[in-house]
């Protein structure tokens, strides 16, 4: 049997631990830093994902993309050349590419998308080189992108065919465009022609480097082919009647494109694919980033060895006393390996409650979530740091002969 | 000073015999003790004196089990204890030995009660039991009012008795003093004294007080001089 039992070896460190208790906060410092800063890179990279994933889910899971270039690598991480960011810019799309899909994939809804770029002007601003996207009517349903209730439209089938002049403005351009508010219905001008703002999207936020919705302004696909001059197809998207027909139909959607392209010219893909080659890479950083700040829990876990190394010296007499009347070396080593630990697991604590505080605060501009299991390895790292670092003191203490502790001054 | 009839046929609880104890630093080596035997019998009161540098300590140490003997022998109860390993001597030391310092060595920032309840720590004593027995012992040196003090709140001949209380819980076969009274005043040091009489005479405790002043040492009913590692005198 242990002798003293497990509580009383807790109880009597926590004891003398409070009995000090601004060394106690400084000491523990180094892993309330660490653990903090763990904490809230791993909140961070797993708010980000999840909002990564709410952003892919909201485009639905039924979304087949076909773009230029090769995007993924064999792995399923991004392509870094592979078939080269030279294609990726010199390959277009064209509208045959569009009617020969719709011919093999009867049921499911293609969209060309093509993109401009031009200054757009209102009665009270001027906003340079926008992004202008051209598409299809079922666009703005198959993206997610409808203006809701009382914010107008999208544009019509018999709109896109006659190539009418309507808009539909992202929220921070139609906000810039007329900053005194209600765009709906107003005239702007693309180039020296008259549009209609027929529909304002809502509010998307920014999307961390992507494209950024809020910024775009969308007309029908003719005239974005106006105003860059051809009718080169930059972007494909296939919606499936259901996410079961995604795998099938990216097969047959190959085969199409197969027949004008070669293999690296494009790429065929859809959301979860992007999203696992995104969250791979958030997982990769987040590690990475958790990894450096974890270096300030060894350089902590240091300033603990130290501190005990400290009360070991300070408490000679007491290890002396404690040996004489009966206390065994094991006894000496086990109790000063708990204060270790108990140091370095309320540096653990209050580490995890300023991460947890922190990422709350952070979650207000930037998404962030405290994970259950970054908190239990944060608190087992600053466990295992306390036995770590608290090995060599108590192992001092431990070998201290009774008669020379109790004769230290 | 009156002082109590040894009891002469009284079983032996502690014997020396022949021990030796050799420090050796560089080439040269030093006997602290030179074959010193004796005896100590249950219900004594033996003092232990003699200049600093006799190896009064040292014996102190090894009667103490705080150190083995190079050579000789150490029976406890006529049992051989003198090549116990260390575990084994901190569990001989815990129920057979109670300590008392001249520096009290108290835990400070600590209650007079968690003082005298550290040895049962380290005993088979259940824990319910432990707080009762220090209390009991607290009363016996006249502390049952002191028992949330802490060192600080006490004066020197208070946390020496605290001391002795933590030294009698265990129910020691020995009480080892050594220089009890040399960091009271004499009025201090009168009462422990007095108290060590009183352990002796009503409870027939043994007593071993080791001290350097040889009026002090008077006061136990047995005087063991040590001079250069060997008994010099012993007055009976």
């Amino acid at each position: 049997m242990l002798k003293p039992s497990l509580d009383d070896l807790i109880k009597s460190s926590i004891r003398s631990i409070l009995k000090n208790k601004g060394r106690t906060i400084l000491t523990s410092l180094g892993i309330i830093i660490g653990v903090t800063s763990v904490i809230l890179l791993t909140s961070i990279g797993t708010g980000l994902k999840i909002y990564i994933t709410e952003q892919f889910d909201s485009l639905g899971a039924n979304t087949i993309f076909v773009a230029p270039g090769k995007i993924f690598d064999d792995n399923g991480g991004f392509s870094s050349s592979g078939g080269g960011a030279g294609r990726f810019i010199s390959t277009s799309f064209s509208l045959e590419d569009i009617s020969n899909l719709k011919r093999s994939l009867r049921g499911n809804t293609i969209v060309p998308v093509a993109v401009a770029s031009a200054d757009i002007k209102s009665p009270n601003a001027n906003k340079s080189e926008v992004s202008i996207i051209g598409s299809t009517y079922q666009y703005g349903a198959s993206s997610n992108n409808l203006p809701s209730a009382g914010n107008g439209r999208w544009f019509t089938k018999e709109e896109e065919d006659k190539k009418d002049a309507v808009v539909i403005l992202g929220n921070t351009i139609a906000n810039d465009l007329f900053p005194s508010g209600n765009a709906l219905g107003k005239k702007i001008i693309i180039k020296s022609k008259n549009f209609r703002v027929i529909g304002i999207l809502d509010a998307k936020g920014g999307s961390f480097g992507g494209p950024d919705v809020d910024q775009y302004a969308f007309t029908p696909i003719g005239i974005a082919f106006n105003l860059v001059g051809n009718q080169k197809v930059n972007q494909i998207l296939i919606k499936t009647p259901n996410k079961d027909l995604v795998a099938e139909t990216k097969l047959e959607v190959e085969k199409v494109m197969l027949k004008r392209f070669e293999e690296d010219a494009f790429t065929v893909f859809d959301s979860s694919q992007l999203l696992n080659s995104i969250n791979s890479i958030i997982g990769i950083l987040t590690i990475g980033l958790s990894g450096i700040a974890a270096i300030s829990l060894v350089v902590g876990g240091i300033g603990i060895m130290n501190i005990m190394l400290v009360t070991v010296s300070e408490r000679t007499k007491e290890i002396g006393l404690r040996k004489a009347i009966g206390a065994y070396p094991r006894a000496i080593l086990i109790q000063f390996l708990i204060e270790a630990v108990i140091l370095s697991c309320i540096g653990g604590f209050i580490g995890v409650l300023l991460g947890w505080l922190g990422s709350l605060a952070i979650n207000n501009f930037f998404p962030a979530q405290v994970t259950l299991s970054s908190i239990a390895i944060a608190f087992g790292v600053s466990a295992i740091v306390g036995i770590i670092f608290g090995v060599a003191p108590a192992r001092k203490a431990s070998k201290l002969s009774p008669i020379e502790a109790l004769r230290y001054e | 000073m009156i002082k109590s009839p040894s009891p002469k046929n009284s079983p032996v609880i502690l014997e020396l015999r022949d021990v030796v104890k050799t420090y050796t630093s560089g080439n040269t080596q030093f006997n602290a003790l030179d074959g010193v035997s004796l005896q100590i019998r249950k219900g004594e009161f033996v003092s232990i004196t003699g200049p600093s540098g006799s190896g009064k300590s040292t014996l102190m140490h090894i009667i103490g089990l705080l150190d083995n003997p190079t050579s000789g022998q150490v029976l406890l109860e006529e049992q051989d204890i003198s090549h116990l390993n260390e575990n084994e001597m901190a569990k001989v030391r815990n129920v057979t030995l109670g300590f008392v310092f001249q520096q009290f060595n108290l835990l400070p920032k600590t209650s007079s009660l968690e003082n005298a309840m550290l040895p049962l720590l380290y005993s088979d004593v259940p824990k319910p039991a432990r707080e009762g027995l220090a209390i009991e012992m607290l009363t016996k040196v006249g502390l049952d009012q002191k028992l949330k003090n802490t060192p600080a709140q006490l004066s020197g001949g208070q946390q020496q008795r605290v001391a002795i209380a933590r030294a009698l819980i265990n129910d020691p076969k020995i009480i080892l003093a050594d220089e009890p009274t040399g960091n009271l005043d004499s009025k201090s040091g009168t009462e422990v004294m007095k108290l060590f009489h009183h352990l002796h005479e009503k409870e027939g405790r043994t007593i071993v007080l080791v001290t350097h002043d040889p009026e002090l040492a008077q006061q136990a009913n047995r005087v063991i001089i040590i001079k250069d590692g060997k008994v010099s005198t012993e007055n009976k």
